[in-house]
């Protein structure tokens, strides 16, 4: 039992060396000082141009979300769009593997960012609440880009437009060893923006998210309106700005979110969570894992991807690397009672390193509903699986084998004594 | 291939293993979970092995596609650190809870509920309801 104990004091101090190095504590709060400052750009001044709307906003400083009032005058007559984004940048990306319409070839191209912004939303006026509405109604497969163009949008989306996006060019014999595949050049201006709202639709998935109706604009082209940034969301500056359309556009001002305890920001996933949830979640699915014999992991993803916006990839990525640890101690304990066929293992075991050579790298290439619907298929036969082993038949050969099993497993740890001894 | 274990030996078809192996390997590994509800019966029925020899050595042959898929999943930027500091400790006080519970409950009951839970989470995924 000290043993234990010992390798539970090294592991959580470990992590701890970890999490410091990583700067996950390191005092965040001091810079507000700064940012407060700089984030006071409301520009009382006229604007340069005549056309170009201005902006105002109520706050520039909210506490795990909240609403801002952001007011402004834009030239009578015309329609408001207000862009809010987050400097803080996460990794979006999306396969694209649908037939041309005219050649029908597919293309197999992967297109990639690490520089979509946690948060985005573009909030048109008021007027658009219906067409939004529709857009909600069409489910999974709507279209940001037609999206845009029905709300009328399309001229002011501008930020995510001009993120870097690369694409590769996906082979068979790439996905194979497991790379990315040929990096291909650069896209014009068009194609970038055009790539981007799919990349939109990839990283926030509904059209709730991203989109909103809330612009009050009267005759005179003053405008107002509520961005409300919900709980949960990424700690940082928030930049928001006015558009008319391309060329008309309005300062961008600056809001500062801040999140406190328990919530923590996951840099990776772009979400804020309740340190509690996953936590005990993972505790609950890890005993629950043990009772039954099988590692939590297949219960842990679904759910995670279900109960938090948490990108599938991610979810992926860091659940594998929490059975690790259970699974090396595992060999251990089997290996100081020589119970462990490593001729068997190995032999089996380099198959699967192979295979897991290249799965992570289809976790990329598929969306969060395949991903779900893939899932969903491999639980069944899970399910299947477990229910073959609680039948009569197998329980009766089952109670035989473990007979065996625990026979052989006394005369293992023995024979391990006797050689201590 | 013959494997020699604690006296006995046993023929085993590792042309069959290896397929069976690489291809739970390359779902799990994608999915993110271990594997090992799937190579127990792979080779207990698969490769016809009893149960004591395939415990200790399913666990082996899935701890390396789970350091491989581990490494890969980094390698790709889908790990987050901060997120397995909050699932990490949970993992481990859950695997020192477990046995303690275990005891006191049947494991048949225990893999019914599983079932039960298992296909409604499966029907949730797959959007019927």
């Amino acid at each position: 039992m000290k043993r234990t104990w010992l390798a539970l004091v090294v592991a959580f101090s470990a992590a701890l060396v970890m999490l410091i190095q990583d700067g996950a504590f390191a005092e965040k709060p001091k810079q507000d000082g700064k940012t407060k400052a700089a984030a006071k750009t409301e520009t009382k001044a006229a604007p340069a141009e005549a056309s170009a709307p201005t902006i105002q906003i109520d706050k520039t400083l909210l506490d795990n979300g909240g609403t801002v009032v952001v007011t402004g005058k834009a030239p009578a007559g015309k329609p408001v769009f207000i862009e809010v984004w987050a400097e803080d940048a996460v990794r979006a990306s999306r396969f694209d593997a649908d037939a041309d319409k005219e050649t029908g070839k597919r293309p197999y191209i992967l297109y990639l960012t690490e520089e979509m912004p946690a948060f985005y939303r573009m909030i048109v006026p008021k007027e658009g609440k219906e067409t939004l509405e529709k857009i909600k109604k069409e489910g999974k497969s709507w279209s940001f880009s037609k999206a845009l163009k029905d709300l009328g949008a399309d001229q002011a989306y501008s930020v995510p437009a001009k993120k870097k996006i690369e694409r590769y060019q996906a082979t068979l014999m790439g996905s194979i060893i497991g790379s990315r595949g040929t990096l291909l050049p650069a896209m014009d201006e068009k194609e970038n923006a055009k790539r981007s709202m799919q990349l939109v639709k990839a990283r926030f998935r509904s059209p709730g998210v991203v989109l909103g109706a809330a612009v009050d604009v009267a005759p005179d082209g003053a405008y107002k309106a509520e961005v409300k940034i919900a709980h949960g969301m990424a700690p940082g500056k928030y930049f928001v700005a006015a558009a008319v359309d391309k060329t008309s556009r309005s300062e961008t001002v600056t809001v500062e979110n801040k999140i406190g305890f328990p919530l923590i920001y996951l840099n990776n996933a772009g979400t804020s969570v309740n340190i509690f949830g996953p936590f005990f979640l993972t505790l609950v699915i890890a005993i629950f894992g043990v009772l039954m014999g099988a590692g939590g992991g297949f219960i842990m993803n679904p759910l995670l991807v279900s109960l938090w916006p948490l990108p599938h990839t991610v979810v992926a990525g860091t659940v594998m690397p929490t059975v690790l640890f259970s699974q090396g101690s595992g060999i251990y304990n089997y290996s100081k009672i020589k119970f462990i066929s490593w001729k068997l293992g190995v032999a089996i075991g380099l198959a699967m390193v192979a295979g897991g050579f290249i799965g992570p790298k289809l976790t990329e290439l598929i969306t969060l509903d395949q991903f779900k619907f893939v899932f969903g298929w491999i639980l069944l036969v899970l399910a299947g699986l477990m229910f073959w082993q609680t039948t009569p038949g197998y329980l009766a050969k089952n109670k035989k084998e473990q007979a065996i099993l625990q026979e052989f497993k006394k005369q293992a740890e023995a024979a391990a004594k006797a050689k201590k001894g | 291939m013959t494997v020699s274990f604690w006296g006995h030996d046993f023929k085993v078809n590792i042309v069959f293993g290896c397929i069976g192996g690489f291809l739970i390997a390359i779902v799990s590994s994608m999915f993110g979970f271990g594997g090992g509800p799937f190579m127990v019966p792979l080779m207990t029925v698969g490769l016809g092995l009893p149960m004591y020899i395939v415990v200790g050595s399913s666990l082996l042959a899935i701890f390396f596609n789970t350091l491989m898929g581990t490494m890969r999943h980094y390698q790709f930027g889908n790990f987050d650190l901060v997120f397995f500091l909050i699932m990490f400790p949970a993992a481990i006080i859950g695997g020192y809870i477990a046995p303690q519970i275990a005891k006191r409950v049947s494991p048949l009951t225990v893999k019914r509920i599983a079932i039960a839970g298992l296909v409604l989470l499966a029907l949730n995924l797959l959007g019927v309801y």
